[in-house]
């Protein structure tokens, strides 16, 4: 068993402007990757103004101060690199691997929106950018069957006002009323260097990186007042399964069971994700054994469960699974209740554990095998926990979980009284 | 001002190393693979002759269902037991096709490797295909795939497929078959192309920390008891031109987008031109910058994103474009990719933009060939290609010095606008008259 998940150097600084950098060297390849986690994500949103930071990241790469419009993708893959954003609930995230001779470049081009979005920011670029995020959610959400059963679930189970309780993808009309001064506000409020983290992660030096994110980025104003998400620890209970039907264009029912467990980052989420990959992860796992191999009423491909690695409030668990033809969504959902119910009374054997513990194990050193997937993990525990070496301690954690907590866990958070039921329904057996 | 407007150049270069490849033949099989010291996790990849287009027409689907039966047990043990010996390593049988081969692989810590490859094996050359079983998988895909076509995008690439090559070819129909085909195979069909294609040595493929694995052992095992050579792998398909364009309307009603898919052949993966055609291809529709997505995405916020590229296997190609646009917007977006496509067949490539796209898909060799999985990847090619051991290290090479001359001369030669299939999959009571008002080409309904 290995005493560490990050066996490679991590070194740490935090510029006087309150912006963290967090350098691994790793020389094997000749790239690096560079990854800013910034601490604003959908929870932050107020009402009305659903979607914003996720249309925001967007607009970061429409031009800044010094960089014109849809020059940033240009020049990075041009020098041969990739790139990406992602928003979700807690964070928005910004990353590009590229050969290490680029290293400075990505660093300048993350700075100068970091620094100077604001003054590029027009009502062009912002009427442009919400009609593709529109089409995003046409094309994720609205145009595949059961693609908006993550907008639906949350509700259900984060109440109204909870950071939660919308989606990251937000709502047409929000997206519709938005104007340029309140993302600039928007920018302003939650763009600044003691909101975000800076990881370089490959061929390069913690030297080098300090030197140039000084340079870089030394220059840029720390913000005083950055706004706090609204609280969500505490989500009450409500003492009632909640369950929700859905009869639309999808082509077999289709069930979806979710709780509320921990928040990412707990001794009770490590016990989760053990958990749900006994519960749900591969042929060997429960679900598929009883439901799609045992009394076959659930489709093989389409039967699964797995933990949202959310850090601020109590993680979703959700379990899914989709009727074989001629299986009605009553009896598929009694029975995905049955196998989750389960967790608590019938003990995981040693082998259920073992099996989970190494199918989480490759997953993790999967995770650990590109030079981008080990910065967006210090990342993360830097801007979570507030130390990236933290990241070390998941593997291990996960490895030392025991039988008797997964039952005490499922006990405790599975209950069917805490339960949200989605199901989908064909139109035709309405 | 806080910021430093200066935009930096970059540093000295890197030299660019592919991992050293081993070949040689062990146990009647071929074995090649690549040395990553230090990784945690190694893969392991059986490579058979036994792709999509070793299925008969009207059989589309064959590869697809054996992948999945050859976990429902094996001469010694049952699918539960299987399933808990694998997972227990850590690790997953992962088994599909393409085109060319049929891919079996594992991927899991170095030291459980050797045991990995044993139920790798074991599956591949002694699964059971029970009757049963076999109709079980067979049904479950069927329905696996109804699933799928229910989402916009197969039955639009079927059509475009099928408008291609023609459907009377295997290359012609979809590379996984479609719910009706599944539906339709019978137990011996999976069991005769078992003992046809399966039982053949084929190539192993391996990628981790060498110094931690007996690679002659690892041979040994995957190659255990098969038999049978090469068998000849036929050329290049050759095709009729086609003149004329023409739209082709999947009606799916209700749709909030439409899904485009317009393309024509191409030649094959072993043709001359095949970089220039690729870097042509990256910027008209590869990259983020590419013409197609600047137009459609960024200028005109039609879609969520664009796509084009030339694919290739060993006897066809083809190219394409793909997109999900807003409905209103169908009949311009369509339009306009036409006309970006001309374009660039009629004016070739920039300087600047050919700069981005040769540095892009070289430096995308560094920043993509990292992990197990992507070296595994690349060895792959080498072999279903006959390429040789420094090919990544020539393409790169060859990326960097193509001329806009010769990359405008592959546009020139291989976009064929005005033969394009323009497939619309959407809503076609609200999209059919505007469509037809393009003038674009002829108007027609699949009736997939």
């Amino acid at each position: 068993m290995p005493d560490s998940g990050f066996p490679w150097p991590i070194e740490t600084t935090r510029l006087d402007n309150g912006l963290r950098v967090v350098v691994s060297e790793d020389r094997t390849a000749p790239a690096v990757a560079v990854n800013l986690w910034y601490d604003i994500g959908s929870r932050h949103e107020p009402e009305g103004q659903t979607g914003f930071a996720h249309l925001f990241e967007h607009l970061m790469f429409e031009g800044s101060t010094n960089v014109a419009k849809t020059e940033h993708m240009k020049l990075v893959q041009g020098c041969g690199g990739s790139l990406n954003a992602t928003t979700n609930p807690d964070r928005t995230n910004y990353f590009e691997t590229v050969p290490a001779e680029h290293l400075e470049l990505a660093l300048w081009l993350e700075a100068d929106r970091m620094g100077g979005l604001v003054p590029a920011l027009t009502q062009e670029t912002l009427d442009n950018q919400r009609d593709v995020v529109k089409n995003e959610r046409r094309q994720r959400y609205e145009n595949v069957p059961y693609g908006d059963a993550w907008l639906r679930l949350l509700p259900l189970l984060y109440p109204p006002g909870h950071p939660y309780h919308h989606a990251t993808i937000g709502s047409m009309a929000d997206l519709n009323a938005a104007d340029l001064p309140t993302f600039q506000a928007f920018h302003s409020a939650y763009y600044a260097p003691n909101n975000a983290v800076l990881t370089v992660v490959g061929d390069t030096s913690a030297d080098e990186v300090f030197a140039l994110a000084e340079k870089y980025f030394g220059a840029i104003p720390a913000r005083s007042e950055i706004p706090a998400a609204p609280d969500g620890q505490h989500v009450p209970g409500s003492g009632v399964a909640t369950t929700e039907s859905v009869v639309t264009e999808v082509p077999a029912p289709r069930v979806y069971v979710a709780h509320r467990t921990h928040p990412f980052g707990t001794a009770g989420y490590d016990v989760t994700s053990v958990l749900a990959t006994v519960l749900g992860s591969g042929r060997g796992s429960r679900l598929y054994q009883r439901l799609a191999d045992g009394e076959r009423i659930a489709q093989p491909d389409l039967v699964g469960a797995y933990g949202v690695d959310l850090a601020y409030a109590p993680a979703p668990l959700i379990a899914t699974a989709t009727a074989r033809p001629g299986v009605s969504a009553e009896r598929l959902a009694a029975g995905l209740g049955e196998v989750v119910d389960e967790l608590a009374t019938v003990p995981v054997t040693a082998a259920e554990l073992d099996r989970a513990k190494a199918l989480l194990s490759t997953a993790w050193w999967r995770q650990m095998s590109t030079v981008e997937g080990r910065a967006d993990t210090l990342g993360r525990y830097a801007t979570q926990f507030g130390d990236p070496r933290r990241a070390a301690e998941r593997l291990p954690a996960w490895l030392a979980v025991t039988a008797e907590q997964i039952a005490a866990v499922a006990a405790e958070v599975l209950a069917p009284a805490d339960r949200v039921t989605l199901t989908y329904l064909p139109e035709e057996s309405s | 001002m806080t910021l430093i407007s200066t935009r930096p150049g970059p540093g000295a270069a890197r030299p660019y190393r592919f991992p050293q490849v081993v070949r040689r033949g062990v146990a009647g099989g071929q074995l090649v693979a690549a040395h990553l010291p230090g990784q945690s996790l190694a893969v392991a990849l059986l490579l058979l002759d036994a792709g999509a287009g070793r299925e008969s027409p009207g059989r589309e689907g064959l590869g697809a269902v054996l992948a999945k039966a050859l976990e429902e047990g094996t001469a010694q043990r049952d699918a539960t037991s299987y399933a808990l010996a694998i997972e227990a390593l850590g690790t997953e049988l992962v088994a599909g096709l393409d085109w060319d081969s049929f891919q079996v692989s594992v991927q899991a810590p170095v030291d459980r490797l050797p045991a990995a490859v044993e139920l790798l094996a074991e599956a591949v050359r002694t699964p059971r295909l029970e009757p049963d079983d076999v109709r079980r998988v067979r049904d479950d895909e069927a329905t696996a795939q109804r699933m799928d076509w229910a989402n916009p995008g197969p039955r639009a690439d079927a059509a475009l497929r099928a408008d291609l090559f023609g459907v009377e070819n295997r290359w012609g129909r979809p590379l996984y078959g479609d719910p009706e085909t599944v539906a339709a195979l019978e137990v011996e069909d999976i069991r005769i192309f078992h003992s046809e294609w399966f039982l053949r040595p084929g190539t192993l493929i391996v990628v981790g920390d060498l110094e931690r694995l007996d690679l002659d052992a690892l041979a040994a095992t995957a190659f255990a008891g098969t038999g049978g050579g090469a068998v000849d792998r036929g050329g290049p398909v050759q095709l009729t031109p086609r003149q004329g364009r023409k739209i082709i309307l999947v009606d799916r009603p209700g749709s909030v987008q439409s899904t485009l898919r317009l393309g024509h052949p191409s030649p094959h993966r072993a043709h001359p031109d095949h970089v220039p055609m690729r870097l042509a291809g990256t910027v008209l529709g590869g990259a983020f910058t590419s013409r197609l997505n600047h137009l459609i995405r960024e200028v005109r916020g039609y879609t969520y994103g664009i796509r084009g590229d030339f694919v290739s296997s060993r006897r066809f190609g083809r190219f394409a474009v793909s997109s999900g646009v807003q409905t209103a917007v169908t009949a311009p977006a369509l339009v306009e990719a036409v006309s970006e496509i001309t374009r660039t067949q009629q004016t070739g490539v920039t300087e600047p933009e050919l700069a981005v796209a040769r540095s892009w898909l070289a430096g995308q060799l560094s920043v993509e060939l990292q992990t197990p999985r992507a070296i595994a990847a690349a060895l792959t090619t080498l072999v279903v290609h006959d390429l040789p051991d420094d090919y990544h290290a020539r393409l790169r090479t060859a990326l960097l010095a193509a001329e806009v001359e010769e990359v405008s001369a592959a546009a020139a030669a291989h976009l064929h606008p005005e033969e394009l299939t323009l497939v619309v999959e959407g809503d076609a009571a609200l999209i059919q008259a505007e469509l037809a008002a393009t003038g674009l080409g002829e108007v027609s309904t699949s009736t997939r």
